[in-house]
């Protein structure tokens, strides 16, 4: 009885702490996602006295109706509309670089190399203040270029595409340069095809950074009409703080996409993240 | 093959392009116009000043409060986060038969964007109705008061941003462990180590070099952490919560100093590679010792 006491103490100990740690990692989902499909009163009944039917979903659809009465449609449209284009513009631009990174030798390629990698080292928070006193400066204060065009360069969009087509084998480009192929060709319709995995979990980052963005449209695009979720989100929060099935409404569906998006592609995305290779 | 020397630029240049205008001459930007004031109002005209916004920085007692939150948070918020993720690396090194959801399930908070997960967490440490202080109160503690304690507020941003992060923190951890070979492990329990001596003398020893990279990003990104300060807590109570780059942003857009912004800016990153320097010199690899 000891002996298999001592055995199985850790196994269990590992359990114990696994859920406890499951628990406080999805508690909050379950409670969010639950609560927009209820009314308030029911919400805060719940919650005091506590019951687990907090987070067991409700059957009411109207803080959905509700907040898409409240313009959070417009905000929908316009996330989709500016994580779209800054994943197909940021593809291509950074992948061009990493094309070229990755098959040329040129003056300077080391030193470009390099501040490519430092600027991914710089937390964009840090200089969006500076960024936004630029777009005054140019003249794209409050619109969509603002909210697109300063994030599509990405250096560690460009560094995963490098790392890339730096492995493809030499004799496959060269043989195309033997048959006349130009380069646009080459990276086009040889090595972009090939680079299918990289360009999903790429996909995703620029997508991703661009749906989860805050602070920057929050600056840069104050106008209603231009508000991304997450800015909508956060003043459906003040705003209407009290009212918070449609909060929770709002927050399951500013974050539904993106987690549905990561749990598919998984691995591509926390490789592209993090160089990460789940096993 | 002369035709192709442009080839490499023409193919670089809209993303390095990109990268110089909108990652690089910011930070200079910054700089230069932490020189200047602005009148008010968008017709406003600036005037250069000098170093007179720094000067009056450092003549303000609001900097200097929120100098002393930025090293308060700084301080408790980096150990907490990298000790739960090395903690959950090292649990979820395990090979179990379901680790590899359990690890997916762990992983979702890296999807959740920090604004949801601020809205979220505000609702559930919310003093009245909040789900945190409605399950206290089934185990007898009173309810608590969280965002809106002066006390207490530090470490409710603390909870929300360690939710948020420490999986992402996690991930490269883990890697790191999975890199020791096992033929280590195998070696030293053959010595007769327990757990903690395979942790003390083979785990954290070759997990080193992991472990400073992920204290440097973390501490660079807990530096500009600044949502929950925007939709939760505008800085307070008294001043509390308001690090320098919640100040950076109220001078800004609130107050509409942006030389003063700018300013905070400027100095915020260079306490910021001043810190890393530091972590860097003191943590970093010493040839010749340790091994």
């Amino acid at each position: 009885m000891t002996g298999w006491w001592s055995k199985s103490w850790p196994v269990m100990a590992w359990y114990a702490t696994v859920a406890v740690g499951l628990i406080f990692t999805i508690a909050p989902f379950m409670w969010a996602v639950a609560g927009s499909f209820k009314d308030n009163p029911q919400i805060f009944s719940e919650v005091s006295p506590f019951s687990l039917m907090a987070f067991v979903p409700g059957t009411d659809p109207s803080a959905y109706f509700a907040i898409f009465q409240n313009n959070f449609g417009r905000a929908v449209a316009n996330t989709v509309f500016v994580s779209v284009i800054s994943l197909a513009a940021g593809i291509i631009v950074n992948s061009l670089a990493g094309f070229a990174f990755a098959r040329f030798a040129f003056p300077g390629d080391r030193i470009l190399f390099a501040f490519v990698l430092l600027t991914f080292a710089v937390p964009p928070e840090a200089i969006a203040i500076p960024l936004f006193s630029m777009m005054r400066q140019i003249g794209w204060f409050d619109s969509f270029w603002a909210l697109i065009i300063p994030g599509i360069a990405n250096g560690l969009v460009i560094f995963l595409y490098r790392q890339f087509f730096a492995g493809i084998p030499k004799e496959l480009i060269e043989a195309a340069r033997v048959d006349g192929l130009s380069w646009w060709h080459i990276y086009w319709t040889i090595c972009m095809p090939l680079a299918k995995p990289v360009t999903i979990g790429a996909g995703l980052l620029l997508f991703v950074f661009q749906w989860e963005s805050f602070l920057w449209p929050l600056i840069a695009a104050p106008s209603p009409e231009l508000h991304l979720i997450q800015v909508a989100l956060a003043r459906f929060a003040t705003e209407f703080s009290v009212i918070w099935n449609q909060q929770f409404a709002a927050s399951t569906i500013a974050g539904v996409l993106p987690l549905i998006f990561i749990f598919l592609f998984q691995r591509q995305f926390v490789s592209a993240l993090t160089g990460v290779d789940l096993k | 093959m002369r035709s192709d020397k442009h080839v490499p630029y023409l193919f670089l240049a809209p993303a390095l392009l990109g990268l110089v205008l909108f990652r690089l001459y910011p930070i200079f930007l910054a700089l230069w116009e932490s020189l200047f004031v602005t009148g008010f109002g968008p017709a406003g005209g600036r005037s250069f000043v000098g170093l007179e916004n720094f000067q009056f920085l450092f003549e303000d007692f609001v900097f200097w409060r929120s100098v002393k939150a930025t090293a308060i948070l700084t301080i408790i918020i980096n150990p907490v986060q990298i000790a739960l993720a090395l903690g959950l690396a090292l649990l979820l090194q395990r090979k179990s038969r379901n680790i590899r959801l359990i690890r997916s399930l762990f992983l979702l908070p890296i999807g959740v964007a920090l604004p949801i997960a601020t809205v979220i967490w505000g609702l559930m440490l919310n003093p009245n109705q909040g789900l945190i202080n409605g399950m206290l109160d089934v185990i007898g503690v009173s309810p608590q008061p969280f965002l809106t304690s002066e006390a207490q507020a530090i470490w409710a941003i603390v909870l929300i941003a360690t939710w948020k992060g420490v999986a992402f923190w996690m991930l490269f951890l883990l890697a790191g462990l999975e890199d020791i070979p096992k033929s280590l492990y195998e070696a030293i329990r053959v010595d007769g180590a327990n757990w903690f001596g395979r942790l003390r003398y083979v785990t954290m020893p070759l997990l080193r070099r992991t472990l400073l990279f992920v204290l440097v990003a973390d501490t660079a990104a807990n530096f500009v952490l600044i949502v929950p300060m925007i939709i939760l807590t505008q800085g307070g109570p008294r001043q509390t919560t308001n690090v320098l780059m919640y100040e950076a942003y109220r001078s800004g857009f609130i107050f509409q100093d942006f030389g003063r912004s700018m300013a905070i800016v400027t100095l915020l990153t260079a306490i910021t590679l001043a810190v890393i320097a530091l972590q860097v010199l003191v943590l970093g690899d010493r040839r010749g010792q340790d091994k």
